[in-house]
């Protein structure tokens, strides 16, 4: 069928209601009886809407034998439904002039359709017939099984340093099951049985377990009145959802280590076990992460790469997690650079932040940092419905969109300094090397 | 002012469910139908040309309160030549210092604001929130008009490309991009420039700072403004800033576009490991931005590749056959040239079925009319992309850019959903036949030539796949030999340098004895003797007791594991005949062999000469050291359970023993493990019993 674009009073794009620096983002919010909860933001500057759903489960609740099965949802879910044939989700999407993904992390699961706005109710029956009986049979899997030996094979055995992200999670933790990641192991993909596909599905993928969350131009009430329709006969899960309880030791003596594969330069990763994520000391370490590496005149930027050359880039990022989790730095050494040389600049810059305090200036550029970020992130509906969905999915409260930034803000030069003491401490560490393999024919000389 | 006009388009059907009043009774047994339509106002802009010639396009938006600063320069495609890579630090290096900022001046000032900025050859960009406008442009208009380009700076960013491309040779797209540049445009074409070392070596300074002085300038510039600003506000600040901006003439220089091959190639260049194919199949198109064709072609290449799942590659490649994580198409314009390229990434044991499927689907565009439905979908795909892309107040800054840099018509944009829509299933077929040339493309392929290479050549027209290195420059296997070098010459001064051809013939016997350690705590005796002429033996034992043997003799062979013993077969026997002389090479003819100088190899430390030798026992690719004359490695193909398994042997260590030479160590390499045996003792014309080479 034709959608073309209609006359319609509400999208007049240029003479939206103009927003100060601390943008308010208005939403509603509500549950449904069998525990789906829903929250609606409308924004009438582009009809479009993005209808997403966030599955309370990730990499961390899966079975330790049977790793990888949660990604590997994430590709059944494509395979249709009762109602939907193989090969038709798609189509149903993209014919509507849509575009629709979704990823998987060790803690949540999520879905999104980008849709033009007249297309609403075509996303809440795709995800709702997703949530009340998706299709999963021997051939889905079957098919996709392959699709994520080549996903696994592109995105981590064929690329430079693939393998960084699952060695690093597997030396950090010995217990906790972060130790893997979501893309899994394939033997334990080939070994699980359609019964255990099956009880995945009815564990997790219930309406108690998920949040639904949709931003664009919409009406609120109207909306409501179909969600509740395609939604509130979906059965509530009566299992109980398996969620670890394990905590992972603090190590006590750095664990190091060297790896070996195809790639030329050699590349140093230090891991650092860091709190949840909305802890308080989580915000310190942000913005320790942000004196570090936020910008060109960063720390280990401005020393590692600018000054002393010594590498092609250099970092720290947060691995924010809803249990524990990790800050990566990493750096590329240069041609020809000793890759201790580089460990030793990194380690010293980490030292200072474990002394000193940051100045004043060094504060307030931190802060103008943050509110850009806040900015920028809300230039999308896809983003900010995830946003809400997050916060509401880890802490129980949506309206965090609006009040995190505080919490940043908040964050002193002293918090700053007593974060990278508590948690930068090198015997916590795992620092690993990367380094090409030799071959034949140099190993010989 | 400039209005890009509202959007109105001729509505055919369209269902009025009007979703407020809906009850509560939906039939979940099918898709709902629409809402009624939206329409889309795509907004106005606002062009004016300074007096320097700079033209200034403002698109405001009050949504956030940001503001983007992007600068653009029309130009010609400029050819770097040996000095491949200054462009892009031409451009990188702007922003690393000028007449009155240091790089960390610049850096602090810019993240102080929580901003961004970048500097290219073709332009800049910087935005920051509304607020820091003014600190913003200090810096922006700056680096775009005064940069210093500091000799400090340049050989940072020296080392850093070289590093840059040091990483690249180990990664496959980078190396897929080379060649992909390469191949379609060759070495003179400014679009077939790859950075190497040479050429990033050779950069100067003076070459950035003429760039520079050469192409800044207004006449030849577009800035566009994004946000929360008014055009007016806008425009003062760039006056301010930027009206003393000098223009200059700027040559127009013509670029052809190359000729597609006659028939298919196929281009591969070996990146030994992979367990991937990077493949792509890919050609040039003449096709300009704003082509009357433009419109329909790009609906042909959605529903081959585009889309993000729906594309027939996708659907085939991934859905049907599983042989990729994702397959997809891309057709662009371009004033030069346009270039078509199909590619997924695959798996090695089906890179030659999906160049298969990828030439089917190709051809099946121009063969068969596409269904209706199926074009439908994709139009509505089309259609609702360019409604999302409104959503970025950026997209109608492109239009206004676009349409000035292209002299597209005023109401192109405007018409765009319109001219989208009228698009019928005959037209994506001329589109096909036209544009897609699936007998006169390039296949590239970047992976693991010994597993992948020979499956491939059946596509190549004349059946000959050519190899290419990192960079995208034709690997040639080997140099060839120098003037009245014959395989005899190499043969000759080997035993030469062994010590002497005669020595080594006259030799009656032989006792090598030695260990063998491949892994800690496994320690095995490895002892070979020999009558030559009458029998070798050679035994493998742990604490005494023998674990493998193998006794050959001129007539029979056999193998021995573990006490059970079995017959060599007649190639196994020729080839461990060898062993029966002391200089095999000197006695081809009756080992029945022929022996082939292949070349030289200069990729190595050490330059190493390459021949061949064959007979009834297999092929052997043998390899001497240039300089010293010593065989260092043999290379050849055992047949095992699995399938064929290349096996090297590489020899070191030579030690005198009686005025001959004798490598000490063996190693030898087959599939992924490495034994090493270390030589502790050569006795020559040991006393041996004949015996000990009887076989039962």
């Amino acid at each position: 069928m034709r959608n073309f674009f209609l006359l319609s009073a509400s999208t007049l794009a240029g003479l939206v209601a103009v927003h100060s620096a601390t943008a308010q983002v208005d939403f509603a919010e509500f549950d449904l009886k069998n525990g789906l909860h829903v929250i609606l933001h409308e924004d009438h500057s582009t009809p479009i809407v993005a209808v997403t759903v966030m599955y309370h489960v990730g990499s961390k609740n899966e079975n330790p034998e049977r790793t990888g099965m949660a990604h590997f949802f994430e590709h059944l879910l494509f395979e249709g439904s009762e109602h939907i044939a193989r090969g038709e989700f798609d189509g149903y999407v993209e014919g509507a002039g849509g575009v629709l993904n979704a990823n998987t992390t060790q803690d949540r699961t999520f879905y999104y359709e980008l849709l033009p706005s007249n297309q609403l109710e075509l996303g809440l029956w795709l995800e709702s017939e997703r949530m009340l009986h998706a299709r999963v049979d021997g051939t889905g899997i079957e098919t996709q099984r392959e699709v994520v030996k080549e996903e696994k094979r592109q995105r981590y055995d064929n690329q430079p340093y693939g393998q960084m992200m699952p060695t690093t999670f597997d030396r950090a933790y010995a217990e906790h099951p972060y130790r893997w990641t979501p893309i899994g192991s394939l033997d334990h993909l080939n070994a699980a049985s359609y019964e255990e596909f099956m009880d995945f599905y009815k564990t997790f993928y219930v309406p108690n377990n998920a949040v639904l969350s949709i931003a664009g131009d919409l009406d609120i009430k109207a909306t409501k009145k179909l969600i509740k329709a395609y939604f509130e006969d979906i059965p509530a899960g009566t299992r109980e959802i398996p969620r670890p309880t394990i905590e992972e030791p603090i190590r006590t003596e750095e664990l190091r280590d060297t790896i070996f594969g195809k790639d030329a330069l050699p590349m140093i990763v230090q891991a650092y076990p860091v709190p949840a994520q909305g802890t308080d000391d989580y915000y310190a370490v942000e913005m320790l992460n942000q004196v570090l590496s936020g910008g060109e005149s960063s720390r280990l930027n401005r020393r590692v790469v600018d000054e002393e050359q010594l590498a092609l880039f250099c970092g720290a990022f947060n691995f924010g997690l809803e249990d524990p989790g990790l800050t990566f730095a990493y750096a590329m050494a240069s041609m020809g650079v000793d890759p201790g040389a580089v460990e030793v600049a990194m380690n010293e810059e980490v030292e200072r932040m474990r002394v000193e305090l940051i100045s004043d200036l060094e504060l307030q550029k931190l802060k103008n940092q943050m509110e850009a970020q806040l900015i920028r992130s809300q230039r999308s509906m896809a983003s900010i419905a995830e946003s809400l969905a997050n916060y509401h999915l880890y802490f129980g409260d949506a309206n965090l969109i609006n009040t995190e930034i505080e919490r940043y803000l908040a964050v002193t030069p002293e918090d700053i300094r007593k974060a990278a003491q508590t948690y930068y401490a090198p015997e916590q560490r795992v620092t690993l090397y990367f380094l090409q393999a030799p071959t034949a024919e140099t190993s010989k000389q | 002012m400039n209005r890009l006009n509202t959007l109105r388009t001729a509505l055919l059907g369209g269902f009025l469910a009007i979703a407020a009043g809906l009850v509560a009774q939906i039939d979940r047994s099918k898709a709902p139908e629409p809402g009624p339509a939206p329409i889309i106002e795509l907004g106005t802009y606002d062009l004016t040309k300074l007096d320097n010639g700079l033209t200034l396009i403002v698109v405001e938006n009050r949504r956030l309160p940001l503001v983007s600063w992007n600068l653009t320069l029309d130009i010609d495609p400029v050819f770097e030549g040996r000095k491949a890579g200054y462009l892009g630090l031409a451009g990188s290096l702007m922003s690393t210092g000028t007449a009155t900022r240091s790089k960390a001046e610049i850096d602090e000032s810019i993240d102080f604001i929580g901003a961004r900025i970048g500097t290219s050859a073709d332009g800049a960009y910087a935005s920051s929130l509304s607020k820091h406008t003014d600190a913003l442009l200090d810096v922006f208009a700056d680096v775009i008009l005064n940069p210093a380009y500091p000799q400090e700076e340049l050989e940072k960013a020296r080392k850093q490309a070289l590093s840059g491309l040091q990483a690249g040779m180990t990664d496959p797209n980078s190396i897929s991009s080379n060649l992909r540049a390469k191949v379609l445009f060759g070495d003179k074409h400014p679009y077939g420039e790859v950075e190497t070392p040479a050429s990033i070596e050779a950069i100067a300074r003076e070459d950035l700072v003429n760039y520079h002085a050469t192409y800044f300038r207004p006449n030849v510039a577009y800035l566009v403004v994004v946000g929360d600003i008014t055009p007016e506000a806008a425009r003062e600040q760039v006056e301010a800033r930027f009206g003393s901006w000098e223009p200059a003439a700027i040559e127009d220089r013509y670029q052809p576009i190359p000729a597609r091959p006659e028939g298919n190639q196929v281009c591969f260049a070996d990146l030994p490991g992979s367990v991937q194919s990077v493949l792509q199949l890919t050609h040039v198109v003449d096709l300009k931005p704003g082509h009357p064709d433009a419109i329909a072609v790009s609906v042909m290449n959605s529903i081959l590749g585009g889309g993000a799942f729906s594309g027939r590659l996708m659907q085939n490649l991934r859905e049907d056959k599983a042989f990729t994580y994702g397959a997809r198409s891309a057709m662009s314009t371009d004033p030069v040239a346009g270039r078509f390229t199909a590619y997924a990434n695959v798996r090695n044991e089906v890179t030659d079925s999906a160049v298969v499927e990828f030439l089917y689907e190709i051809e099946r565009m121009s063969t068969e009319l596409v269904d209706g439905e199926d074009l439908q979908t994709t139009l509505n795909y089309m259609t609702g992309s360019f409604a999302r892309s409104l959503e970025q107040p950026e997209t109608i800054a492109r239009f206004a850019l676009n349409t000035a840099l292209y002299d597209l018509t005023e109401d192109y944009y405007a018409t765009y959903l319109e001219r989208l829509n009228a698009v019928t299933a005959e037209d994506v077929q001329r589109m096909a036949l036209t544009y897609l040339r699936p007998n006169n493309l390039y296949i590239t392929v970047v992976g693991n030539r010994a597993e992948v290479a020979s499956t491939l050549s059946r596509f190549d027209a004349d059946g000959e796949i050519t190899y290419y290195d990192a960079f995208g420059a034709e690997a040639k296997a080997l140099d060839a030999a120098p003037e009245g070098m014959t395989a005899q010459t190499i043969i000759d001064l080997y035993y030469a340098a062994r010590g002497g051809a005669e020595q080594l013939d006259g030799l009656k016997g032989i006792r090598m004895t030695g260990i063998m350690e491949p892994a800690p705590g496994m320690s095995f005796e490895v002892v070979r003797e020999t009558l030559f002429g009458k029998g070798t033996r050679q035994a493998v034992s742990m604490a005494g007791n023998e674990m493998m043997a193998e006794v050959v003799t001129p007539n029979a062979g056999i193998t021995r594991s573990q006490g059970q013993q079995a017959p060599m077969n007649g190639a196994e026997l020729a080839d461990a005949s060898q062993d029966l002389y002391a200089a095999y090479l000197l006695h081809l003819p009756e080992l029945g062999m022929t022996a082939t100088l292949e070349g030289i190899d200069g990729t190595k430390a050490s330059p190493e000469v390459v021949m061949t030798v064959e007979g009834a026992g297999g092929k052997k690719e043998l390899r001497f050291d240039l300089m010293t004359g010593l065989l260092v490695s043999e290379r050849s193909t055992r047949e095992g359970p699995m399938g064929s398994v290349p096996v090297t042997i590489n020899y070191s260590d030579y030690q005198a023993v009686k005025g001959m030479q004798f490598p000490m160590v063996a190693e030898q390499i087959a599939g992924g493990q490495s034994m090493t045996i270390q030589y502790s003792r050569i006795e020559l014309d040991p006393k041996l019993d004949a015996n000990a080479f009887k076989i039962d």
